[in-house]
């Protein structure tokens, strides 16, 4: 592969932990314009375990997603009660306050004589672990994939299970959900937790994957693309909001069909594909024929 | 000290009328369609960029580049009513046809936004200003001119919209389906005529508002369209979804109040406090500061 390639495929797993955290929501019936802020506090915290404080990947990422899962129940609790479109405005003001906060972010030391750490607009350069651990883009490459596979797996596994029906249930109607006896509040914080943990994840990589990261990268239009992704690709299953970036980043872009042009074909497609499937290409009742098919005798 | 704070607040008003005016197109369309229109902002920017088209090649007058703003504004809008909502209204009781159609208009923002940057490919464009005449003295303050004409404006614009909504015919056919969609269907109010005209009239209002943004400013940018969106919802949001008095309100507190927070604590603390208002709003008193009397 050249290095165009696994740039364009780097991408696409990169931006489908952003999709997979907006799906979680979006099955528990809560819409999300927020989610590119834990996103970037994945990517600041991570940026700051390496870059900063030398820890390595695996220990900053645990705590990017930490702190992703901590930022979303920051926004989450005041705001759980709202619902549809108050919810999804809440969570678009406090995703702009966190772009703002990394605006006015100055946080720098000295890591052999260089000053590391935010600068403010300036963003925060130098990110460089996995450089410096001579690790090459295909190998990254695989090591971003080898986690989405592990978290798209442990998200396939949770559906398939009581939590998942719940999940769902909660989603579709959460007023008998309640009757049923399910703690609506307290599974849609855990969910909150989760999707900003999820979005945490994607984040520290994304960091480690460009080295620089800058508070304008993670504004409302990362988020909205997340969210289009997860309906695009489709709400049946967690493989839904991958095939929603696959088909953005590597059909169009990646194929450079229609140079100039992307986005006015993506934007019609799309809206077109809404009317035929509003919940997406591979949306509940498609998955539901793989699983009855799976299990019929032939 | 005192000055200040009353020169601030002026200024505050003009841009709070512009937000006014966003805020009334908005919530005109969310009031029939209970849909948020993601590419409201985005369609007046195009309409914009018509005038803007308009005035590189020919050089018409002010009140020439206002209508050509608002026509485009009408004919995109227009656009994204067949597009994004026309289909899912016949969808209406599916659940999530709203989610989609919000989705949809998302996916119509990236069209407009690559439809400007083909047509006029430069980051920036001036935009003819409204006037170059010094502000007018009103005592130690000094009153802009654009001030005064956004205000102006602004409350032309309100009365028109009381008139057709509380006076004309059309208005009672659009509060029926606002405050009872399958009633005023069941007198013979065709909800998908009214909605096809609320639409049109909500981008003529938006289209009008970003022709005073355009001028104002003195310039515009592909990022108009976000900028001409995330206003109209804040100010929308903050004076309580599907309210009309709440949009004025919204949109005056905003402005003043973006006047005082950029003058006392500078531009990033003002888009913080903005959005601060909003997410305490949103979490103690979600419908508003002037809450729409009836709840869809």
């Amino acid at each position: 592969m050249d290095a165009y390639t696994v740039g364009v495929f780097t991408n696409i797993g990169l931006l489908s932990f952003l999709g997979l955290s907006a799906y979680v929501l979006l099955i528990t019936g809560e819409l999300s314009f927020g989610q590119q802020a834990f996103f970037g506090v994945g990517a600041y915290a991570a940026g700051v375990g390496t870059a900063m404080f030398g820890l390595p990947l695996v220990v900053a990422t645990a705590a990017a997603m930490a702190s992703g899962a901590l930022a979303a129940l920051v926004v989450g609790l005041p705001t759980l009660r709202l619902r549809g479109l108050y919810f999804a405005m809440a969570t678009l003001a406090a995703a702009e306050m966190f772009r703002i906060l990394f605006e006015l972010l100055h946080w720098q030391r000295d890591v052999g004589g260089e000053r590391v750490g935010p600068d403010g607009t300036q963003g925060f350069r130098g990110i460089r672990w996995v450089f410096e651990q001579g690790i090459e883009a295909a190998g990254f490459l695989i090591v971003v994939y080898g986690v989405l596979a592990l978290l798209v797996a442990a998200l396939v596994f949770v559906e398939r299970s009581r939590l998942g029906a719940t999940l769902r249930a909660v989603g579709e109607d959460p007023e008998q959900a309640a009757s049923l006896g399910i703690d609506i509040l307290r599974l849609k914080l855990g969910v909150v937790a989760a999707a900003g943990a999820v979005a945490g994840l994607g984040g520290a990589l994304y960091a480690h994957h460009t080295t620089y990261v800058e508070p304008r990268n993670f504004d409302i239009m990362l988020g909205v693309h997340g969210l289009a992704y997860a309906l695009i690709g489709g709400l049946g299953t967690a493989l839904g909001p991958l095939l929603g970036v696959v088909l953005d980043i590597g059909l169009l872009e990646g194929s450079r069909l229609f140079a100039g042009y992307r986005m006015i074909v993506f934007g019609g497609l799309v809206a077109l594909l809404l009317v035929i499937r509003p919940r997406g290409i591979l949306d509940e009742r498609i998955v539901h024929g793989w699983r009855h098919r799976a299990w019929r005798p032939r | 000290m005192l000055v200040d704070l009353a020169q601030n607040t002026l200024d505050g008003l003009g841009a709070g009328a512009s937000y006014a005016v966003l805020a009334l197109g908005f919530t005109l369309v969310f009031g029939v369609l209970r849909v948020v229109n993601l590419a409201y902002g985005p369609a007046i920017m195009l309409g914009a960029y018509a005038a803007t088209w308009t005035s590189l090649h020919v050089r018409p007058g002010l009140a020439t580049l206002a209508a050509i703003t608002v026509a485009g504004s009408v004919v995109a809008g227009a656009y994204v009513e067949r597009l994004c909502f026309a289909p899912h209204r016949a969808t209406g009781l599916r659940p999530g046809a709203a989610v989609a159609a919000m989705v949809a208009s998302f996916a119509v923002w990236m069209q407009f936004e690559e439809a400007a940057t083909l047509a006029l490919p430069n980051h920036l464009y001036t935009f003819p200003s409204l006037t170059t005449a010094a502000p007018l003295p009103l005592g130690p303050l000094a009153l802009r001119v654009e001030t005064l004409v956004s205000l102006a404006v602004a409350a032309a614009i309100c009365a028109l919209l009381w008139w057709l909504l509380y006076r004309a015919r059309f208005g009672i056919a659009v509060r029926a389906v606002t405050e009872r969609p399958t009633a005023a269907a069941l007198t013979g109010i065709d909800p998908a005529w009214v909605s096809v005209r609320v639409f049109a009239l909500a981008s003529a209002v938006g289209g009008a508002a970003g022709f005073l943004v355009a001028t104002t400013h003195g310039q515009v940018t592909p990022h108009l369209g976000m900028w001409t969106t995330l206003k109209g919802l804040l100010a929308m949001m903050i004076g309580g979804l599907g309210s009309l008095p709440g949009a004025i309100a919204g949109g005056v507190l905003l402005g003043v109040l973006e006047a005082h927070s950029q003058w006392y604590l500078g531009p990033q603390a003002r888009d913080l406090v903005a959005y601060l208002l909003l997410f305490s709003l949103l979490a103690l008193r979600p419908r508003g500061l002037l809450p729409a009397r009836h709840t869809g």
